[in-house]
C-alpha cells in the first residue's frame, strides 16, 4: 500500500529551487531564533570581568583613538561645530553594526556546519538570530550615544535642532541591518566554497571603512573623487544617521535611493542563493 | 495493514571526490558556462544510472526504494562506507539526493549524534533548551517535558552549571536525555549506541524499544549492534556500497548480511606436493574448518562446533609425531594450546580433527596455527596462522548488549536454590 497523495506532508528531492521560502516553518521555529540570541549574549559575556560592559568598551576607545589621530595628529575637518567625540563616536557605532553583523554572516556556514550537518531546521534562522544580536549589541551602543549626546548638549551647550531626518533613523538601521545580513550571506555562500575568498572578505571590510563617511564627513572629500565615496551604498546611510542624530550631514534623494536599492536587490539576491545553495553546500564543506 | 509513512523512490547520491565543489573556481565557471548558458551537458557530471564509472564520482547511494509503514521499526545495516548515513541524511533533509524522491508524512526528529547544538559554556538548563529547539520540539514540549529530562539524566544538582565542567558521562546522560524525549511521528537514530557505556548503551536501547513497541513510533535506527538490531527492529536494509541488497524481516536479512561479511580463511589446500607449506619433513596437503552448522548460508555464531581437518605429508619413517592446534584471538592472545597425543607413524599421508565445541568461544575473530612436534617437544613445522574465522555474537532472549567479557564464553551448569526463607 503506497502513500496516497492526499497524505503527502513532505517531500525531499533532488531539486533546490530560489523560490522555496517557507514562512510559515521559519515562524514555528522562532523559539530557536530567540533561544539563539540569547546564547550569543551568554557565551560572550559568561565568565568575564565586566560582562555586556565590554559592547561599550571598544567603541569608546576607538573612539579616543580616532579624535586624538584625526582629529588632533591628522586634523581631519569634520566641519561645523561639532564635538568631535560625537562624530567619531555616531560613525563608530553604525559602523560597528554593520562591520559586525557582516563579518558574522559571512561566517555563518563555517562556524555553524557542524549543526548543520547534523540536524534539520530552517537555515535561515541562524542569520536573523544573528543579525538580532547584532541590533540588540547595537541599541546598547546607541544608548551610550545618547548619553553621551545628552551631555554635550547639557553641559557643553551643543545645539541640535532635530528635524523630520530623526523620523529616519529607524529606516537607516533597518536598511543596513539587512545590507549587512544579505552582503555577508552572499559572501558565507561564496568562501564556504572557496575558502580562500575569506582573505579577501577581510580585506574588503578594511578597505569599506576609508570608503564609508565614518572618519570624515562626506562634505568634507573632495569633489573629483567624492563618486568614490559615493558608490558605497553605506555612504547615504552613514550620512542620513548623522544628519538625524547631529544635525550634520549630506544627503541627495537619488543617492540615498542608490543605497536602499541596491540593499534590496542584494537581500533578494542572498535569500534566493541561501535558499538555492544552502542545501547543497553542507556537501563541499 | 499498517499505513505506509516514507515512501523512498530511487533514491541516489553522488559525491564528487577530490578537491571541494568540482576543484577550482575556474573549473566551477567553465562548468557553469557550459550547463547553464550554452545548455551542453555538464562535461563533470551526468546524473542518471547511465553515468560512466568516473575517478570523480562517488555512488554514495545509488537508485534506492524502499517504504517504512507506521509502527515499524526499520534497522539499516551494512558496513561502513555502504552508504547508511547518507540514507539517514537525506530522510532527514540535511542533505540533498542527486536524483530520486522522498515522501512521507508526518514530523520527522533525527538524532544523529548526542548533544547536537550544545555548547559548552552555557549550562544545562539552558541546553536543554537550545538542544531541544534546534531538534525542533516545541516550547510547551520542551517546558512539560523539562523535569522528565532532569530527572532521566540525573544531573539535577548540576541543572546551572555550564556542562563545560560536566563529566563525559554526564554530558552524554544529559544529550541522551533531551533526544529521548523527543515526540517525533518518526524517529531517524544514527549509532548513537557507539557513545556511552555499558549502562548508558542499555538506557538507550530501553528507551528506544518503548518509543517504536509501546508508543507505537516510526523508528529507522542504523547500527553495528547486529544484536540490537535483531531486537528491535521488525525490517532490515542491507547496504552495500551504495545499493540496496536485501530488505525484509529482520533476522533473515541480518543472517544474510554477517555470513557475507565475516572475513574467513575456512580452507586451504595443496595437490602439488612441491608447493605445498612446508619443508624437507613435512608438508601440508589440506586445512579446513568444518561448522557444524544445519544451514549453509547462515552466519557462524558461537553456537556452532568448528571441526579443524588436517591433512600432511610425511617423509620419515617410525616417528613420533605430535600435532599442537593453537587457537589465537585477532589480537595476538593465545586462547588454548591443545595438544594431541604423540603416536608413531610411518611415511606417507597422515590425516587428522578436533572438534571446538559450540558454545564455548566468545564472540570475535580468531585464528588457527597448527603446529607438528617430533617427541612431542622438538618442532618439526609450525604452520601458522593458516586458517582464521569470525564468530558472530548469539545471546538468544537475553536482552543486554553489551560486549561480553572474556576470551571464552562456556557455559558451565550451575547449581542454585534457595536455603532458607528468613533473613537471619
Amino acid at each position: 500500500m503506497s502513500l496516497s497523495e492526499k497524505k503527502v506532508k513532505w517531500v525531499i528531492d533532488s531539486k533546490s529551487s530560489y523560490f522555496d521560502l517557507n514562512i510559515k516553518e521559519l515562524v514555528s521555529y522562532h523559539h530557536l531564533l530567540l533561544r539563539l540570541v540569547k546564547k550569543e549574549f551568554l557565551i560572550n559575556y559568561q565568565q568575564t570581568l565586566l560582562g555586556p560592559l565590554w559592547v561599550l568598551f571598544q567603541p569608546i576607545v576607538t573612539t579616543v583613538t580616532y579624535v586624538f589621530v584625526f582629529n588632533n595628529v591628522i586634523g581631519v575637518s569634520i566641519g561645523g561645530n561639532l564635538p568631535p567625540v560625537l562624530f567619531y563616536f555616531t560613525g563608530i557605532v553604525l559602523w560597528n553594526f554593520f562591520n559586525d553583523s557582516f563579518s558574522a554572516a559571512s561566517k555563518i556556514f563555517r562556524d555553524n556546519m557542524h549543526i548543520f550537518s547534523k540536524v534539520y531546521f530552517p537555515r535561515l534562522i541562524v542569520p536573523f538570530a544573528l543579525i538580532i544580536t547584532q541590533f540588540l549589541r547595537f541599541l546598547i551602543q546607541l544608548g551610550l550615544l545618547i548619553i553621551i549626546l545628552a551631555y554635550f548638549m547639557i553641559f557643553e551647550g551643543f545645539k541640535v535642532t532635530f528635524t523630520w531626518y530623526l523620523v529616519a533613523l529607524p529606516l537607516v538601521l533597518f536598511i543596513v541591518g539587512m545590507l549587512s545580513l544579505s552582503t555577508g550571506l552572499l559572501f558565507s555562500i561564496v568562501t564556504a566554497k572557496y575558502r580562500d575568498l575569506t582573505n579577501f572578505v577581510d580585506i574588503l571590510i578594511r578597505v569599506l571603512l576609508f570608503i564609508t563617511p565614518v572618519i570624515y564627513p562626506l562634505a568634507a572629500v573632495k569633489p573629483q573623487i567624492r563618486w568614490v565615496v559615493q558608490l558605497n551604498p553605506l555612504t547615504p546611510l552613514f550620512e542620513l544617521f548623522r544628519l538625524g542624530l547631529l544635525g550634520q550631514g549630506t544627503i541627495s534623494i537619488p543617492l540615498l535611493s542608490y543605497g536602499i536599492i541596491f540593499t534590496l536587490a542584494s537581500l533578494f539576491a542572498a535569500i534566493l542563493l541561501f535558499n538555492k545553495q544552502g542545501g547543497k553546500l553542507i556537501d563541499v564543506i | 495493514m499498517a499505513e505506509t509513512v516514507i515512501e523512498v523512490q530511487n533514491i541516489s547520491k553522488v559525491y564528487k571526490l577530490g578537491q571541494i565543489g568540482s576543484g577550482s573556481l575556474r573549473r566551477d565557471l567553465n562548468n557553469w558556462w557550459k550547463t547553464s548558458v550554452i545548455k551542453k551537458d555538464d562535461p563533470y557530471f551526468l546524473s542518471g544510472n547511465n553515468a560512466p564509472a568516473s575517478d570523480y564520482h562517488l555512488w554514495a547511494l545509488k537508485d534506492i526504494s524502499f517504504e517504512v509503514k507506521q509502527g515499524d521499526a526499520l534497522g539499516i545495516i551494512g558496513s561502513n562506507g555502504s552508504g547508511k548515513s547518507t540514507l539517514l541524511k537525506i530522510i532527514s533533509r540535511i542533505v540533498k539526493p542527486t536524483s530520486g524522491l522522498v515522501r512521507g508524512t508526518g514530523k520527522v526528529s533525527s538524532i544523529l549524534e548526542v548533544g547536537t547544538g550544545f555548547h559548552p559554556e552555557l549550562t544545562g538548563r539552558e541546553n536543554i533548551y537550545i538542544s531541544g529547539y534546534t531538534l525542533g520540539m516545541t516550547k510547551s514540549e520542551i517546558q512539560r517535558k523539562f523535569d522528565e529530562i532532569v530527572d532521566f539524566s540525573g544531573i539535577e544538582k548540576f541543572l546551572d552549571t555550564p556542562i563545560k565542567r560536566y563529566s563525559s558521562g554526564m554530558y552524554v546522560r544529559l544529550a541522551f536525555a533531551v533526544v529521548a524525549h523527543l515526540e517525533p511521528d518518526i524517529l531517524i537514530v544514527d549509532e548513537v549506541l557507539a557513545v556511552g557505556d555499558a549502562d548508558f548503551q542499555k538506557k538507550c536501547l530501553g528507551k528506544m524499544r518503548d518509543v517504536s513497541q509501546k508508543e507505537g513510533r516510526t523508528v529507522l535506527f542504523v547500527s553495528h549492534f547486529m544484536q540490537a538490531i535483531n531486537n528491535l527492529c521488525v525490517n532490515a536494509l542491507w547496504l552495500k556500497q551504495g545499493q540496496l541488497m536485501e530488505f525484509g524481516e529482520c533476522s533473515a536479512v541480518v543472517n544474510k548480511y554477517l555470513s557475507s561479511v565475516q572475513k574467513f580463511n575456512l580452507k586451504q589446500s595443496w595437490d602439488n606436493i612441491e608447493e605445498a607449506p612446508g619443508n624437507e619433513l613435512i608438508r601440508f596437503k589440506k586445512v579446513e574448518i568444518v561448522p557444524q552448522i544445519e544451514n549453509a548460508d547462515g552466519p557462524l555464531d558461537i553456537r556452532v562446533p568448528l571441526t579443524i581437518k588436517f591433512k600432511f605429508w610425511n617423509f620419515t619413517d617410525d616417528v613420533s609425531l605430535a600435532i599442537g592446534l593453537h587457537l589465537f584471538t585477532y589480537g595476538g592472545e593465545c586462547i588454548f594450546d591443545n595438544q594431541s597425543p604423540s603416536a608413531y607413524y610411518n611415511k606417507g599421508l597422515i590425516e587428522g580433527e578436533c572438534t571446538i565445541p559450540g558454545n564455548f568461544l566468545n564472540d570475535g575473530s580468531y585464528f588457527i596455527s597448527i603446529i607438528v612436534n617430533r617427541d612431542t617437544s622438538i618442532e618439526l613445522f609450525y604452520f601458522e596462522e593458516c586458517m582464521s574465522f569470525d564468530l558472530e555474537d548469539y545471546r538468544g532472549e537475553i536482552k543486554w548488549y553489551g560486549k561480553w567479557m572474556g576470551a571464552v564464553r562456556p557455559r558451565f551448569p550451575f547449581h542454585i536454590e534457595q536455603t532458607t526463607f528468613n533473613l537471619e
